[in-house]
């Protein structure tokens, strides 16, 4: 366990990187179409940044972890209960990560954005959970039925096309602190839906993981 | 401890691949397997390292089984065959990587030796495996399956693609790491003149079935090549285990297995030649081919 913990550990850190970048890049475009901008404001907006950049990465990571990583383990003589409870002790990681540098980053950042921020952790970890479910599913079906996999893939792909550029409209605005408070109000409440949908995209996940890796064979 | 595998049945879309496949394999030896295209070698390796489910049948280390036991799994390397293909998700990965992940898993890594495969094989580790050659591949896969120092390691076609010098190398280190850790070495191989001196035992797996599984040296004794006219190869073959026949005109090849106490009629005029250890394997398992 302790070789499947110092593995599952580092690659977190790897994807890290991966979500600090994405948020990078977002961060970049939208201070080039800020007017006004200063460090305060612009220290609160990061999360939101950080979260669509963990979501993008958590979406990619977990389809490649199951595509990829999860045989390669096997191939290298890990138990299948192991590889199961190293990826969910990644993807835990990872989500406790991102939430906890947002909340990190409002508490040193205060205001009504950050405080707004704040109240809206549970519905971001709902978020965050469900694109990691839904990652997950996308790969285990990559690797058992290809071209269903491949249809999920470019719906998700253009679902997650379309918030992005719908997002990327928002942060036109999204130095105006009025307007951030109005887009960022909505994610305060969590609603019963969002709930029901991160427990049902976890049970269908493990149910699809473990229906695979119980009967995984090897193909590198 | 030993290997041992009872009853193996593993079937793909109704069709079985192997067929109660029962084997066991002794700590400090060499096997081959050796099979022909399809006969189930890789199958078979990945079932006894628990890589694969088999449909029905048991694998077992020292009583223990193997299936969901890390104890156990920690004693078995199998160093797959890679294709790197783009489909496979390795192709992005380097070879530095893949060994760095190998050696976190592999509790007994030999890091020293790590190096020194490396240096000998001029591997460049920074290249993504989708960017090296199948020889490289196979590099890659030896320096696991060496380094992984576990005590059952599995070598699937591990000199494919590699040049003469290479395989030289390659069995002369497996000669080395076998003679100083005593591991047990299963090497599944289709060269299999060049891998005949270096088995200790040799197990024939034909259409899913183990069709001998034998010491090599007393395999390769037991055949020998009985040549001449067809009527004196017939008689001086009467009663024997004959294999392979080849005719043309009227003289007569055929290869014979002799059980112990057996011997050729050579009063008759035939010639009887020693047979090499894939000369053997295709009278075995090339019937097919045989010549009207």
């Amino acid at each position: 366990m302790k070789r499947n913990l110092k593995f599952w550990t580092r690659y977190t850190w790897e994807c890290g990187g991966l979500v600090l970048a994405v948020a990078a890049v977002l961060a970049v475009l939208a201070i080039f179409g800020a007017e006004g901008l200063d460090f305060r404001t612009f220290a609160t907006r990061v999360p939101y940044f950080l979260c669509i950049g963990a979501v993008f990465c958590i979406l990619v990571g977990n389809t490649g972890t199951e595509v990829l990583y999860v045989p390669l383990l096997l191939s290298m003589g890990e138990t299948r209960r192991n590889v199961l409870l190293g990826f969910h002790y990644f993807r835990l990681l990872i989500i406790m990560a991102t939430t906890a540098l947002c909340a990190l980053v409002w508490l040193i950042a205060p205001g009504e954005v950050s405080s707004i921020g704040l109240r809206s952790i549970p519905t971001i970890v709902c978020v965050l959970l469900i694109a990691s479910a839904l990652g997950s599913i996308m790969g285990t079906l990559f690797t058992r039925w290809k071209w269903a996999g491949t249809a999920l893939i470019i719906v998700l792909c253009g679902l997650g096309g379309g918030t992005m550029g719908f997002a990327g409209v928002s942060m036109q605005d999204s130095f105006f602190t009025a307007k951030t408070v109005e887009l960022a109000a909505h994610l305060m409440s969590t609603p019963w839906w969002l709930a029901a949908a991160v427990v049902g995209s976890l049970a269908v996940d493990l149910a699809f993981q473990w229906m695979l890796l119980r009967r995984q064979e090897v193909k590198l | 401890m030993s290997l041992h595998c009872e009853n193996i049945v593993k079937t793909y879309g109704g069709k079985d691949v192997l067929h109660d496949v029962t084997l066991d394999l002794q700590p400090g030896k060499i096997y081959g397997l050796i099979g022909r295209n399809g006969a189930g070698k890789t199958t078979l390796l990945s079932i006894l390292s628990a890589q694969n489910p088999a449909t029905r049948g048991s694998v077992t280390l020292d009583g223990e089984p193997v299936w969901e036991h890390r104890q156990s799994l920690a004693k078995i390397c199998f160093s797959r065959e890679l294709s790197a293909n783009a489909e496979s998700g390795l192709a992005a990965m380097k070879a530095k990587e893949y060994l760095r992940i190998a050696a976190t898993y592999y509790e007994d890594w030999d890091k020293a030796l790590e190096a020194r495969l490396v240096k000998l094989f001029d591997l460049n580790v920074k290249k993504k495996l989708g960017k090296m050659s199948k020889g490289m591949l196979s590099m890659i896969t030896i320096v696991v399956a060496l380094c992984s120092k576990a005590p059952y390691t599995f070598l699937d076609e591990p000199v494919a693609g590699l040049d003469v010098v290479a395989r030289e190398q390659f069995y002369k280190l497996l000669l080395e790491e076998y003679s100083s850790s005593g591991r047990t070495f299963v090497v599944s191989t289709h060269i299999i003149e060049e891998a005949a001196d270096v088995l200790e035992e040799v197990v024939i797996l034909h259409e899913g079935k183990i069709l001998l599984k034998e010491n090599t040296q007393t395999f390769v004794d037991s055949a020998v090549h009985v040549s001449g006219k067809a009527e004196e190869v017939d008689a001086a073959t009467a009663g024997l285990e004959v294999h392979h026949p080849e005719t043309i005109g009227r003289s007569k090849g055929v290869t014979v297995f002799l059980k112990p106490g057996q011997a050729v009629d050579e009063s008759r005029d035939v010639s009887v030649q020693p047979v090499s250890l894939q000369r053997a394997f295709v009278a075995l398992c090339g019937e097919e081919e045989a010549r009207p």
